[in-house]
């Protein structure tokens, strides 16, 4: 099954900006959802992570979406996405 | 950004690798490359180092209105690539000097070099306290422009009083009801600030606690933060707040050096000479991890412009001195 991979972001985050750094090397392709004003999406991804904080990084398959890193954590985003 | 490969990790030598990927390295990165001297970058975190987290920039000559530190991040990144440099990701263990050139030791491999420079900076110190690690993320930050923004109309509480605590509060003020700064001191933030700080506790946005150290950070249901023990002049107290952000000082990031054999003062900043040159010949530091450095940015990048010209003079004699 096909997995699909989701960056959440707000755009002052330099974070963020670094983890789809990290995943563009990778050749790994993900959609990109800025949660600046998008309140559905914020309170979306605080009750999935735990975490009032971005980036997150979600992996989907089918209709489960499983987090697979939450801030910069290079090597738990590297192991998710491998 | 690439990553460290097979290739970059095999007896290749190259000419300079730069540990750090702030302003400081990617200023000593525009002037070596634009000199074709053949450059890499190891960075282990976020291109611009701290500069780049930081929401607002007032000091930095040539942005006669400021500029924010992503813009500032993202412009000197773009200037050091324009003449070549190799920006990588990868985390680096240690650096062994060798008779014909240095290794530096990363997770992914090593790498050799004719001439280092270390400019790996500083990260925000953490407090200590219990909670401070256990909610991280989940109420406890330290980054108020990636995470300040979930806090819109809840009350907050800062920790620190020297200007990135101060500035980073003002920022905050943007979405957060009420705003704790927690002090353990006095306010050591320079008088700019320290006047918009005045504005803010005047228009009650912030809150001064001075004398008043953080004890713990609690969350009742174990989940989400609520609040904060602190002592204020040996009186313990409760302030409510949904979410703390500490920015108490700095600390080096030099603990990857400590078997390296690379002299560090009492603080663990890396010693230098006039000529930024560490007790290692051809290895060298600058920006906000050389002792004596100002840890301003400005300061940063004109060192890394130094020390990029001092590994060429370096690189240049050993040259020489292998011709004759």
């Amino acid at each position: 099954m096909d997995k699909k991979i989701t960056v959440y972001t707000r755009t002052t985050c330099v974070y963020c900006t670094q983890v789809k750094k990290l995943l563009d090397m990778k050749n790994v392709s993900y959609d990109v959802v800025n949660i600046d004003d998008d309140a559905k999406a914020e309170a979306h991804i605080i009750e999935k992570s735990g975490a009032r904080t971005v980036p997150v990084v979600t992996i989907t398959q089918g209709d489960d979406e499983q987090v697979a890193s939450i801030g910069w954590n290079p090597g738990a985003l590297m192991k998710a996405v491998a | 950004m690439g990553e460290i490969t097979k290739e970059a990790a095999t007896d290749k030598i190259h000419d300079v690798i730069m540990i750090g990927a702030g302003p400081s390295a990617l200023t000593a990165a525009v002037y070596t490359t634009r000199e074709n001297v053949e450059t890499i970058l190891l960075e282990k975190g976020v291109v611009g180092g701290l500069a780049a987290i930081t929401d607002w920039v007032d000091n930095y000559p040539g942005f006669a209105e400021g500029v924010s530190g992503m813009e500032l991040a993202e412009r000197l990144e773009k200037q050091a690539n324009r003449f070549g440099a190799d920006i990588r990701y990868g985390e680096v263990t240690g650096i062994t000097d060798g008779k014909d050139y240095k290794t530096v030791h990363t997770y992914d491999g090593d790498m050799k070099a004719r001439a280092v420079l270390i400019a790996t900076g500083s990260d925000y110190k953490r407090i200590g306290v219990p909670g401070e690690e256990e909610y991280y993320g989940r109420g406890v930050h330290f980054c108020a422009t990636c995470d300040g923004a979930f806090y819109k109309e809840k009350k907050l509480a800062v920790v620190g009083g020297g200007n990135s605590a101060v500035q980073e509060a003002l920022f905050l003020t943007r979405f957060a009801t009420h705003i704790d700064l927690l002090v353990r001191s006095t306010i050591k933030a320079s008088d700019v600030l320290q006047k918009d700080l005045d504005k803010a506790v005047e228009k009650g946005q912030i809150t001064i606690h001075l004398n008043t150290t953080t004890d713990e950070i609690i969350a009742d249901d174990g989940k989400s933060v609520n609040k904060v023990n602190v002592t204020t002049d040996g009186t313990k107290t409760e302030i409510l707040a949904d979410g703390v952000f500490v920015f108490v000082g700095l600390k080096p990031n030099t603990e990857f050096l400590h078997d390296s054999n690379i002299e560090l003062d009492e603080i663990g900043l890396i010693k230098t000479d006039k000529g930024l040159q560490t007790n290692i010949r051809g290895v060298f530091a600058s920006g906000d991890v050389r002792s004596g450095a100002t840890a301003q940015i400005a300061s940063a990048v004109g060192e890394g412009a130094t020390a990029a010209l001092k590994m060429r003079e370096y690189i240049e004699d050993d040259e020489r001195t292998r011709l004759y």
